[in-house]
C-alpha cells in the first residue's frame, strides 16, 4: 500500500524529507517534529478518522436508514471543495458535496452570509448537490490561524421531506414543488450548535420529523469529530505539510486511478443501454440511457451519454451532480476499490452529458424524485467496465447488473394518534447481480449503498405502522442465466386497525430495468399488488389462515387466491400514495439482479438446489434452463439424459425460431417505416430523434432510413 | 509482481474457482493475466486461428492465417470482420415477454415497452446476448476492441 501511495510522489519523497529534518520544524510551525512515519502512514490517518466517526454517528441517529442501513458517509474537503477522503458508506454522494461547497464558494457567500468556524450549512437541493430532496448534507468549514483550511460534509438519506406523497420519493411527482422541503445550503447553525427556528421548520413542515432532525444531529456530532481529528492532524505536522499533502494526495489517487485502468480494462469501444420510463398520464414513454464507454491506452475513461431523452415534467430523472455521483459509485465499486478515492478519481473520467436531459436538466423547477435514466447511466457503465474486465482476463470481476432501486412508502396518523410519514428502505437489500462465477446473492446487496442492509421489520413497524405478514425472498426474481441473478425482496403489509394512512410505492413502468450480461436474460418487472375491503378482520377473528408468501405462481399470488377483498395489480409498482382502509394489503417487491451467460448452460445441480431452497419453479426449471427433475423424499434429483435431450432440443427449436440478422432488420424498417411501433417506443425516438442529431444519424444508418426520417404519428 | 498458476486460472475460466480463491484474485491483482488467459484459451477452442482479444462469453477475435481479424465462435462459426458488430451476423429471435415460455406473465414486461431480442449462435445455437428493448431500437454494438489498427 505504501508502494502505491508513493508512486510517483516526488513531492511526497520532497515531504518526508522535510518531515524528518529538525531544522524544517519551525517552517511546519510545530516546536518538534512528528515521530518518525511514512507519507503512508500519514495518508492512512486521513481514513481512520472518518471511519470511526462513521461508528459514532450511527450510534448517535435514531432513524432506521441510517442506524439500520448505514445510509450516511463522510467526507473531508479542500478549502475549495475538492474531495480529500471518504468514508464508507453512500459512496455516490462523494462529489456532490463537492459541487455544493463550490456552489457556496461561486455564490459569494463568504462575503454576506459569512464562513465561520462552527457555522453548519444544510442543503438538500439536488441542482446544488445531493440526488433529490431526500439526500440531506450538513457541511462545516475549518480554520488554522484564522485561514479557511478546509471543509467537512456528512450525507444522509432520510425517509420524509413533506412532500406531495409520503416518504419523499412519490412516482406522481410532476414539479420540485411536490417535492416537500428543498432548502438550498442554508446556515443553519453558529458555533457548533443548531437553530432552533430550523427545528421548528422540519417539524411544521413535513410529516415527521424525527428522522430528518435525529439525522442532522448524527451528522454534526461526526463533523465535530472529525474537524478536531484533522486539526490535530494538522497540529502534528504543521499547517504547510497538510496543505501539500492534501494536494499530493488528490494529484497521488488521480495517477493511481489512471494506472489501475490501465492495467485492468481492454482498451476499446463499449456500449450499453438500461431502460426506465415514464408512466403518468399523458406521458407514457420509454426512457434509456445509453452509454458509450471509451478506454485509452494510457489509462483515460471517457463516459458518453448523447442520446438521453429530454427533462420534462416527471420524476424519473437525475441532477448532473447526482449523475456524477452515480458514475463515481460505479467505478468506485468496480473499478478503484482497492484505491483511494476523491476528486482524483473524478478527474480521471471525462463525462458528455448533454444538457437539457433527463441526467442533466437545466429547468430547477422540474422534479429530480426518482433518478430513473441516472440510475440506468450506472448500470450500463457498470456492464461497460465487465466487457473491459472480461477482455482483459480478469473474469473474478465480471457481472451483469445490479437491482433497480424500489420500494413503498406510507404516511398518515399511527395508532397513538402521531403523524407519521417515511418509506421503506429494506430494498436496500436487493438481489444482487449474476456474475462470471456465482449466482448473485439474494436479498443482500443495492448498488447505491453496498454496506446496505434491510434493517429489522420491528423497527420500520416503529417508524411506519405498516404490519409484515410476509417477508420472503421472491421466487424467480434474478435474471436467468448460467450465474442466476439474486432474488430481491418480496413483502406482504397489512393495514392495521386504528390507524390512518396512505400507502403507495415506486419502481418502473411495465418494463425490465436490470439487463442480463452475456447470454443472461433480464431481472424479472416489479409489480404492486393492492387488495383493499379484505377478509381479514374475519379470517383473524375465526383464526384462519394468514398468507405469508407470494407462492409458485406470481400472477396468481397465494394471498391473492386466498384472502378476498378488491384486489389492484399494477404492472412495474408505480403507486401514487393513496389512503388505505384497515386490514388493506399491499404487496411490493425490491429489485432483483442480472443474469450472467446462456441459461441452456447452468448446472443442472444448482437448478435442483434452488428448487429445494423454494427461489424458483418447476415450470423455470424446465422452461427456462432445460433441467429434468424427479422430486424425492430427500429433495430434487436431476434426470441426467432427460436434461440432456431437452437441451439439444430446445437448443434445435432456437435456431427453427429465429431468422438472420438482416431478415430480422428488413422486418422492423418495415415497421418504422409505417409506423408500426408501440407509443412508449415512439414516444422515446421521436423525442431523442429531435434533440440528438448524432444519435438520430445512428438510429437511421442502422435501420437504412432516409435523412428526412421522422416517426409517423 | 504477482502470478497465479495455470490451473488456478483455467478453473476461473471454467467457473469452479472456490469464492476464497476469487477473493484472493480480487484483492491481489496480477499483471500478465491478458497474456495468461489468451494462451489458456487458445488451448480450450478446437481451431487453430490465433485469438486476439476475448469479445465475451463464447467469442473471440482472432487473426486468420490471411491476416484477417475476425470474431468468432468457440463452436467454430465466424462472424467476419470485427469491426462490424457480430449482431449483424447472428440469429434472432424477438421474443414476446408475455409469452409464458421463460418469464411468468406478470414478471415479464409488457410486450407494448419492451420486447426481448435474443441472439443466437448460428453454429451451436448458443444464446450470446439478450436486449430488452422496444421494437425498433438499434442493435447495440457492445464493444469494439482497440487493436491498434
Amino acid at each position: 500500500m505504501a508502494e502505491s501511495l508513493l508512486a510517483g510522489g516526488d513531492c511526497l519523497s520532497d515531504l518526508e524529507v522535510l518531515r524528518r529534518d529538525e531544522a524544517g520544524a519551525p517552517l511546519r510551525a510545530v516546536a518538534e517534529p512528528p515521530a518518525p512515519t511514512t507519507a503512508g502512514q500519514y495518508f492512512r490517518r486521513f481514513r481512520l478518522p472518518d471511519l470511526r466517526r462513521l461508528e459514532v454517528a450511527l450510534s448517535i441517529s435514531a432513524s432506521p436508514s441510517t442506524r439500520e442501513q448505514g445510509e450516511i458517509i463522510f467526507g473531508l474537503y479542500t478549502p475549495e471543495g475538492d474531495s480529500i477522503c471518504l468514508s464508507t458508506g453512500l459512496m455516490i454522494h462523494v462529489h456532490t458535496m463537492s459541487r455544493a461547497i463550490k456552489w457556496m464558494i461561486e455564490q459569494d457567500y463568504e462575503s454576506d452570509i459569512g464562513f465561520n468556524e462552527g457555522d453548519y450549512f444544510f442543503n438538500n437541493d439536488s441542482f446544488i448537490g445531493g440526488g433529490h430532496p431526500s439526500d440531506q448534507m450538513l457541511i462545516t468549514p475549518f480554520y488554522v490561524d484564522g485561514r479557511l483550511e478546509g471543509w467537512v460534509g456528512g450525507l444522509t438519506h432520510v425517509t420524509e421531506t413533506g412532500a406531495v406523497e409520503p416518504g419523499a420519493m412519490g412516482s406522481s411527482f410532476t414539479s420540485r414543488f411536490a417535492e416537500g422541503l428543498i432548502l438550498p445550503c442554508l446556515k443553519i447553525g453558529e458555533s457548533d450548535r443548531l437553530r432552533r427556528d430550523f427545528d421548528i421548520l422540519v417539524d411544521r413542515g413535513t410529516r415527521s420529523s424525527v428522522s430528518w432532525l435525529a439525522d442532522n444531529r448524527a451528522k454534526l456530532a461526526g463533523l465535530k469529530l472529525i474537524r478536531e481529528a484533522v486539526k490535530q492532524l494538522i497540529a502534528d505536522v504543521g499547517i504547510e505539510y497538510y496543505r501539500k499533502v492534501v494536494r499530493e494526495y488528490i494529484e497521488d489517487t488521480l495517477r493511481a486511478t489512471r494506472e489501475k485502468v490501465r492495467r485492468s480494462l481492454f482498451p476499446g469501444r463499449y456500449r450499453e443501454v438500461a431502460w426506465r420510463g415514464v408512466t403518468l398520464p399523458g406521458q407514457e414513454s420509454l426512457l434509456h440511457a445509453p452509454c458509450e464507454m471509451t478506454v485509452t491506452r494510457d489509462g483515460r475513461i471517457k463516459l458518453d451519454f448523447e442520446g438521453l431523452p429530454s427533462a420534462r415534467k416527471q420524476p424519473f430523472q437525475g441532477t448532473l451532480p447526482l449523475f456524477e455521483g452515480m458514475l463515481f459509485n460505479a467505478l468506485i465499486q468496480n473499478v478503484f476499490y482497492d484505491l483511494r478515492y476523491n476528486d482524483g478519481t473524478f478527474l480521471a473520467v471525462e463525462l458528455h452529458v448533454p444538457e437539457g436531459t433527463v441526467c442533466n436538466p437545466s429547468n430547477i423547477q422540474l422534479p429530480t424524485t426518482l433518478w430513473g435514466p441516472a440510475y440506468g447511466g450506472m448500470q450500463a457503465a457498470g456492464q461497460c467496465v465487465a466487457r473491459a474486465y472480461f477482455a482483459m482476463g480478469y473474469r473474478e470481476e465480471v457481472h451483469a447488473s445490479g437491482p433497480l432501486t424500489s420500494g413503498n412508502l406510507a404516511g398518515g396518523l399511527d395508532q397513538y394518534g402521531r403523524p407519521f410519514g417515511s418509506q421503506c428502505f429494506e430494498f436496500a437489500a436487493s438481489g444482487m447481480y449474476a456474475t462470471a462465477f456465482m449466482d448473485g446473492l439474494d436479498t443482500a446487496f443495492s448498488d447505491f449503498n453496498a454496506e446496505g442492509d434491510m434493517g429489522d421489520a420491528e423497527v420500520w413497524e416503529q417508524q411506519m405502522p405498516q404490519l409484515w405478514l410476509a417477508r420472503e425472498i421472491r421466487k424467480d426474481g434474478g435474471g436467468y442465466g448460467r450465474f442466476r441473478g439474486g432474488n430481491g425482496i418480496h413483502s406482504l403489509y397489512m393495514v392495521p386497525p386504528g390507524v390512518e394512512m396512505d400507502m403507495g410505492s415506486f419502481g418502473s413502468p411495465p418494463i425490465f430495468s436490470t439487463a442480463g450480461l452475456m447470454g443472461g436474460y433480464p431481472a424479472s418487472c416489479l409489480r404492486v399488488w393492492v387488495g383493499r375491503n379484505t377478509d381479514l378482520e374475519a379470517r383473524i377473528a375465526g383464526g384462519l389462515e394468514i398468507p405469508s408468501s407470494e407462492g409458485e405462481d406470481p400472477s396468481q399470488p397465494d394471498f391473492v387466491r386466498t384472502v378476498r377483498a378488491d384486489w389492484e395489480f399494477v404492472h412495474g409498482q408505480n403507486y401514487a400514495a393513496r389512503p388505505l382502509p384497515a386490514y388493506s394489503l399491499f404487496s411490493v417487491v425490491s429489485g432483483d439482479g442480472g443474469g450472467y451467460g446462456d441459461p441452456l448452460e447452468r448446472d443442472p445441480s444448482a437448478v435442483a438446489r434452488d428448487l429445494e431452497n423454494g427461489v424458483t419453479t418447476l415450470r423455470t426449471a424446465r422452461n427456462v434452463y432445460g433441467v429434468v427433475v424427479r422430486e424425492t423424499p430427500d429433495g430434487f434429483e436431476v434426470d441426467a439424459d432427460a436434461t440432456q435431450r431437452l437441451r439439444e432440443e430446445k437448443r434445435r427449436e432456437r435456431i427453427e425460431r429465429a431468422v438472420p440478422a438482416a431478415e430480422y432488420k428488413r422486418r422492423v424498417r418495415q415497421r418504422l417505416l409505417a409506423g408500426d411501433i408501440p407509443a412508449p417506443a415512439k414516444a422515446l425516438y421521436r423525442d431523442v430523434l429531435r434533440i440528438s442529431s448524432k444519435w438520430a444519424r445512428g438510429f437511421r444508418e442502422f435501420w437504412d432510413l432516409p435523412e428526412e426520417y421522422e416517426v409517423p404519428a | 509482481m504477482i502470478s497465479y498458476p495455470d490451473g488456478m486460472i483455467r478453473d476461473l475460466l471454467e467457473a469452479r474457482l472456490s469464492p476464497e480463491e476469487v477473493l484472493r484474485l480480487q484483492r491481489e491483482k496480477d499483471e500478465g493475466r491478458f497474456e495468461q488467459v489468451l494462451r489458456l484459451e487458445q488451448e480450450r477452442v478446437p481451431w487453430p486461428d490465433r485469438i486476439l482479444v476475448c469479445l465475451q462469453e463464447h467469442l473471440y477475435v482472432v487473426e486468420k492465417p490471411n491476416g484477417e481479424r475476425a470474431v468468432k465462435a468457440r463452436c467454430g462459426h465466424e462472424f467476419g470482420d470485427y469491426r462490424v458488430n457480430w449482431k449483424e451476423r447472428a440469429l434472432v429471435y424477438e421474443r414476446d415477454p408475455q409469452d409464458g415460455e421463460i418469464y411468468q406473465r406478470h414478471q415479464g414486461a409488457d410486450p407494448d415497452w419492451q420486447v426481448l431480442r435474443e441472439f443466437y449462435c448460428p453454429g451451436c445455437a448458443t444464446l450470446l446476448d439478450v436486449e430488452p428493448v422496444p421494437v425498433g431500437y438499434p442493435f447495440v454494438f457492445n464493444f469494439l476492441p482497440d487493436l491498434g489498427d
